[in-house]
């Protein structure tokens, strides 16, 4: 196979992958009763990745992006506006990078 | 989940638009990101078609980037699917997480909403759906906006990445992970997210150095799913 011919069968196959775990979850949920005890296991779940991909950011970033990190947290508990919160991290950033 | 709260799910092109509204700022916030795996793809052989295909057909930065690492010489191909699957396998979890909602909806309309699943327009449509705007469009509208924007970031990174410079000045490479930290503010319901946070928090650090790329937030998702159950039951 020409190497050109390769690569794409390569994406097509990256796609076919991704997909698959697209609706792996919900399909597999789909046999399952969701019991309380599934539904709390379900809404933990939730939560902890958002919070899990947080916290490695936060472990790999520098002092300049934990500000904005921080800064974003403290917009969302105040305004309960993700977009604020993004803005205002963004501006926090931005801000830094210019002066520092 | 009590069937009232996951009762007249729909897909409509309304809620399409509200998700594609809601997630516009932020999918817009998507283009540098794509801008920098475009030039980064170039960089390492891959021709403008394909850097531009692969966006739009997997739609996965985390997949594409960690594809990058393997892209050269003879394609190891098995490699590079199993990172490809080990990446997304925290798609797989989010569809489970929102499945309550969208196994109301017939399997053929769900297989189709599911196939723009991302990280930003699961977090949107999860919070959404809680707060009863049970419109799984929602995930398909906020969905397509976030693909439009990679994929345009792509072209404009394949043809004119080298050209930008450094786009840290701007500040947008803070914007994702403040978005998820916005959104599990507004998530936070008590004492009883706590200590999954925490499992989660110290697995995904503590992995970071242990697990290979993506398989520390799998891993930290399920030890607070199980932290909950504990919580739950104890």
């Amino acid at each position: 196979m020409s190497a050109e011919a390769t690569a794409y069968l390569t994406i097509f196959l990256m796609a076919a992958v991704t997909y698959g775990t697209r609706i792996l979850g919900a399909e597999l949920m789909s046999f399952i009763r969701i019991t309380p005890r599934i539904e709390a296991f379900l809404k933990s779940m939730a939560i902890s990745v958002m919070v899990a991909i947080v916290a490695s950011a936060v472990a790999q970033g520098g002092f300049r992006e934990n500000t904005a990190t921080l800064v974003a947290v403290a917009v969302m508990a105040v305004t309960r506006s993700a977009i604020a919160a993004v803005t205002a991290a963004m501006a926090t950033a931005a801000a830094w990078s210019w002066l520092i | 989940m009590p069937n009232s709260q996951t009762a007249n799910v729909q897909l409509t092109m309304a809620g399409a638009v509200r998700g594609a509204r809601s997630l516009g700022p932020i999918s817009l916030f998507v283009i540098p990101f794509g801008i920098a795996f475009g030039a980064a793809a170039i960089e390492r052989g891959v021709t403008p078609d394909q850097s531009i295909a692969m966006s739009l057909s997997v739609f996965s930065a985390a997949a594409q980037f960690a594809a990058l690492d393997f892209w050269e010489g003879p394609l190891p191909t098995l490699s590079l699917l199993l990172t490809v699957l080990a990446v997304g396998t925290r798609l797989i979890l989010m569809g489970a997480t929102l499945a309550p909602w969208l196994n109301r909806l017939s399997r053929p309309k769900r297989l189709l909403a599911l196939s723009v699943l991302s990280d930003v327009n699961f977090a949107d449509s999860y919070d959404a759906f809680r707060r009863d705007d049970r419109d799984v469009g929602r995930l398909v509208g906020g969905g397509l906006a976030l693909c439009i924007c990679w994929a345009l970031g792509t072209a404009i990174g394949v043809i004119a990445g080298a050209s930008l410079g450094n786009l840290e000045r701007f500040g947008i490479d803070v914007v994702m992970v403040a978005f998820f930290a916005a959104i599990a503010v507004g998530q936070w319901e008590g004492l009883q997210d706590l200590l999954p946070s925490l499992v989660a928090a110290t697995v995904a650090v503590l992995g970071l150095t242990l697990l290979p790329p993506g398989w520390n937030i799998v891993l930290a998702a399920i030890a607070g799913g199980i932290a909950g159950v504990l919580w739950h039951e104890c």
